[in-house]
């Protein structure tokens, strides 16, 4: 974060001398909040028509997951009451 | 707050800003190298490490942070700031009050054009920066990383092989808040 406040942000302590798994898991935060996507989508300009067309292809796509992921929860109930009461 | 309805700015506190700003005093110790500055920052990163290393300690409390690395603390040790472009990777390692000890890139251990853009280089870079560094006394180092190139992982990993401990690792990516217009997209 340049110079505020230095060493504060985006920063991940070692443990135990693992430097695999603290990369990893500056990546992990890193791509969970977006920036990696951002610094990427920034290397060349993006035009405002394209940047509506993506935004609003992201948005469907996300109720699409969502209604999907919802689903597939709801049939694969296991633990459910008596579906053939009275038989 | 005034009645007219303008807020005056030093009021407003931004609500994403964690750390307690600005921060209390330290209890006074005997620290003779610290000045005052050194002493409000790292009460300052004390209370932020806390947070990062996800110590169950409780609540958080201002206390100073007692990990030592060869005697220093996180603020002593020095900084290997790597690079990493898409054509390149440079690293460099600096003491904490930015005196140089070792710059390498992937140019100045004889590879040329595009071979300078992959991992092999940046490796072999970060395990010349490593062995410099190391030759000048320099154990322990704190990495910031700039930039999403094909040598951002590897140089850490030349900067491990050659001999030097990693304590930390820092992402310093610039990124810009709608700045620069960044040069057209390809393949038009």
């Amino acid at each position: 974060m340049a110079n505020h406040l230095r060493f504060i942000g985006r920063t991940v302590m070692v443990q135990n001398g693992n430097v695999e798994a603290a990369y990893g898991a500056l990546n992990r935060i890193l791509s969970h909040d977006g920036i990696i996507d951002d610094v990427k989508r920034r290397r060349y300009y993006e035009k405002p028509c394209r940047r509506r067309q993506r935004l609003a292809y992201e948005a469907c796509r996300r109720v699409y997951n969502a209604e999907m992921a919802r689903k597939l929860a709801f049939m694969s109930r296991k633990n459910r009451q008596d579906p053939w009461l009275g038989c | 707050m005034p009645r007219d309805g303008r807020r005056h700015l030093s009021s407003q506190r931004p609500s994403c800003l964690a750390v307690t700003w600005p921060p209390p005093p330290p209890p006074r110790t005997a620290r003779a190298t610290e000045g005052r500055r050194g002493r409000a920052m790292s009460a300052a990163l004390a209370v932020a490490r806390q947070r990062l290393l996800g110590a169950a300690r409780g609540p958080l409390i201002l206390q100073r942070n007692s990990m030592r690395w060869d005697g220093k603390t996180y603020e002593e040790i020095p900084i290997a700031h790597i690079k990493a472009t898409y054509n390149n990777t440079h690293i460099q390692v600096v003491s904490f009050d930015n005196m140089p000890f070792a710059r390498t890139s992937c140019g100045t251990e004889g590879f040329q054009n595009a071979k300078k853009g992959t991992a092999i280089a940046a490796q072999t870079a970060g395990i010349a920066a490593a062995v410099k560094a190391r030759g000048k006394g320099v154990f322990h180092v704190r990495v910031m990383v700039k930039g999403l190139g094909p040598g951002r992982k590897a140089a850490i990993k030349g900067l491990t092989m050659g001999g030097l401990e990693v304590i930390s690792i820092t992402d310093n990516t610039p990124v810009p808040h709608n700045g620069c217009r960044p040069r057209k997209a390809r393949r038009m």
